[in-house]
């Protein structure tokens, strides 16, 4: 039960910070595995939902930085690894592309914010930032992100 | 546009396919995790530090460490053996470097072969066809030499099972075969990839190997009638029957591919973006597909393949920088993965209770300069982990 109310809203918010379906779902599940391996040691005071959250957002985060390092780097494998099998179904392109405007970290903020539903006190907690950096990222973030959906639509 | 709304309203690729897919994964973790004791009483409180010492002596030990402890990103296993004093299953494990050819029987002993650079069981065990640069050799597991051939650059020598009455190397990109007795030496092919090539069990003498084009072919050794081909993805890594023969694998950096024995695809296992695929290895029982995949992290993940019907679903249950070869114990229950970066051999166990076992300075214990080793000595290669116990006999 806990796993499917939770798997659509980790999955989607992997999706949205790291815009690489196969990536995405590599994070969400495994921030489901540590989640249910420290599970004896979580304070069931607290909603779960914001807990797996900041681990699949921080492992995102984690992910992207990772990849930009490589690419800094020329450490990418000799060999480029092939894509999995192209997804299905529909979603928002235009959305996609608006968020990737935006730096990890405010995409990350943005996320969280609108896809996990944290609040910005949740956010600085699970990102270890400022609130105040929290709100500014978020209005930022917001701001862009309006401005590219704008752009985009159909006049 | 809402920014906003558009963000609560955005759906994801697949989401129903992945959640299917990770439930497997998600579940079986849930039923192996370890559950953390709560201390309750004021009196178990004062237990609390002499019960934390034991468990830890337990859990930390190699015989008490268990697999979901040491899924972490991490060089080398903890506490490892110092020496390798038992395998934790029955055979022999093949070593080769460049301390020469080595067999480790399951109390632990190990038996120096020569000076050989590369190695493969009989399939019963008897025998070892080892290669060093020029030279092509049949020894009994005690290093008693049977027969030798000279041929150039010989590499990857694979002896036919379940008779050994062919053996398969290469001498460069030539493919070549030879009786298990050492006559008849013929060349297959030419045009060949350097990797080992693959008998068909219980075939005809049909072996599948790799063109140097990248085309996976598999062709009767005696008829020389080729008898399916299928192009590859990318350069292969590595080609392993299923004990049956009715199921090849072919491993790419960008997938794992099984094919049936008339050459159709069954199933395909492509790499995750920015985690080539390193090495693949099918358990001796046909049923499990061992990887190692990762670019600078690698974990290696086990994926139930018996059932053809359903997608098969990954289980992690290794990760580590610089982790490198698989060997399957011959019941198929024990993986070993060779960690070079962390001069260990770790022994995982994937079927039944998942535990984990790892003997540090490897590269000492099988190099011919023993104590005087170094790290320059280079980390020995696994050659297979075969189906006697003494080494003498099977």
């Amino acid at each position: 039960m806990l796993f499917r109310a939770h798997w659509p809203r980790a999955y989607r918010a992997a999706f949205l910070i790291v815009h690489d379906h196969a990536a995405a779902e590599d994070i969400a599940q495994e921030a489901f595995v540590q989640a249910i391996r420290r599970l004896d040691r979580f304070d069931r005071q607290r909603r779960f939902a914001p807990w797996l959250g900041a681990i699949v957002a921080n492992r995102a985060i984690d992910w992207l930085r990772a990849r930009t390092a490589r690419r800094e780097s020329g450490q990418e494998p000799p060999e480029t690894a092939v894509a999995a099998d192209p997804p299905t179904g529909t979603y928002s392109e235009e959305v996609l592309a608006a968020l990737a405007g935006l730096s990890p970290e405010h995409r990350a903020v943005v996320v969280m914010r609108y896809v996990l539903e944290y609040t910005p006190g949740e956010i600085a907690q699970a990102l270890d930032l400022p609130r105040g950096t929290v709100n500014s990222r978020l209005r930022r973030g917001l701001d862009a992100l309006e401005s590219r959906l704008d752009k985009a639509e159909p006049v | 546009m809402n920014a906003q709304r558009a963000l609560e309203s955005f759906r994801a690729p697949d989401e129903a396919a992945t959640q299917e897919r990770t439930w497997s994964v998600v579940r079986d973790a849930y039923r192996t995790r370890e559950p953390v004791r709560r201390r309750r009483t004021h009196r178990r409180l004062l237990l609390a530090p002499a019960i934390a010492i034991l468990l830890a002596a337990v859990t930390l030990s190699p015989a008490g460490a268990t697999m979901g402890r040491w899924i972490r990103h991490a060089l080398g296993v903890p506490h490892a053996a110092p020496a390798l004093f038992k395998l934790p299953a029955s055979g022999s494990v093949l070593v080769s470097g460049a301390g020469g050819t080595w067999t480790v029987a399951a109390d632990g002993s190990s038996r120096r072969l020569g000076p050989w650079r590369q190695a493969s069981w009989s399939p019963h065990g008897l025998f070892v066809a080892v290669a060093r640069a020029d030279e092509l050799a049949a020894v009994d597991p005690h290093g008693t030499l049977h027969w030798t051939l000279a041929r150039p650059a010989v590499h990857d020598p694979r002896w036919y099972g379940p008779t050994g009455y062919r053996v398969a190397y290469l001498s460069g990109h030539a493919l070549r075969v030879v009786a298990g007795d050492g006559t008849g030496d013929h060349a297959l092919a030419a045009g060949v990839a350097s990797i080992a090539p693959a008998w068909q069990p219980g075939s005809d003498y049909r072996l599948a190997y790799v063109t140097r084009s990248g085309t996976l072919v598999v062709r009767g050794a005696d008829s020389r009638r080729i008898i399916w081909t299928a192009p590859l993805p990318g350069p292969a890594r590595e080609l392993a029957w299923s004990s049956d023969g009715r199921e090849l694998l072919a491993v790419s950096a960008s997938r794992a591919s099984l094919y049936d024995a008339a050459g159709h695809s069954i199933a395909t296992i492509p790499a995750s973006p920015g985690a080539p695929i390193r090495t693949g290895s099918l358990a001796p029982d046909g049923k499990t597909l061992a990887m190692i995949r990762g670019a600078t992290n690698q974990d290696v993940v086990v994926w139930n393949v018996g059932s053809a019907t359903t997608t098969p679903q990954p289980r992690r249950v290794l990760s580590g920088a610089g982790l490198r070869q698989l060997a399957w114990s011959p019941d198929s229950r024990w993986l070993l993965v060779s960690w070079p970066a962390a001069d260990q051999w770790v022994f995982v166990r994937v079927a039944g209770m998942p535990r984990i076992a790892a003997v540090s300075r490897i590269a000492r214990q099988f190099s011919a300069r023993g104590a005087q080793a170094s790290a320059q000595d280079g980390f020995p290669s696994l050659e297979g982990w075969c189906c006697t116990t003494s080494g003498t006999a099977g």
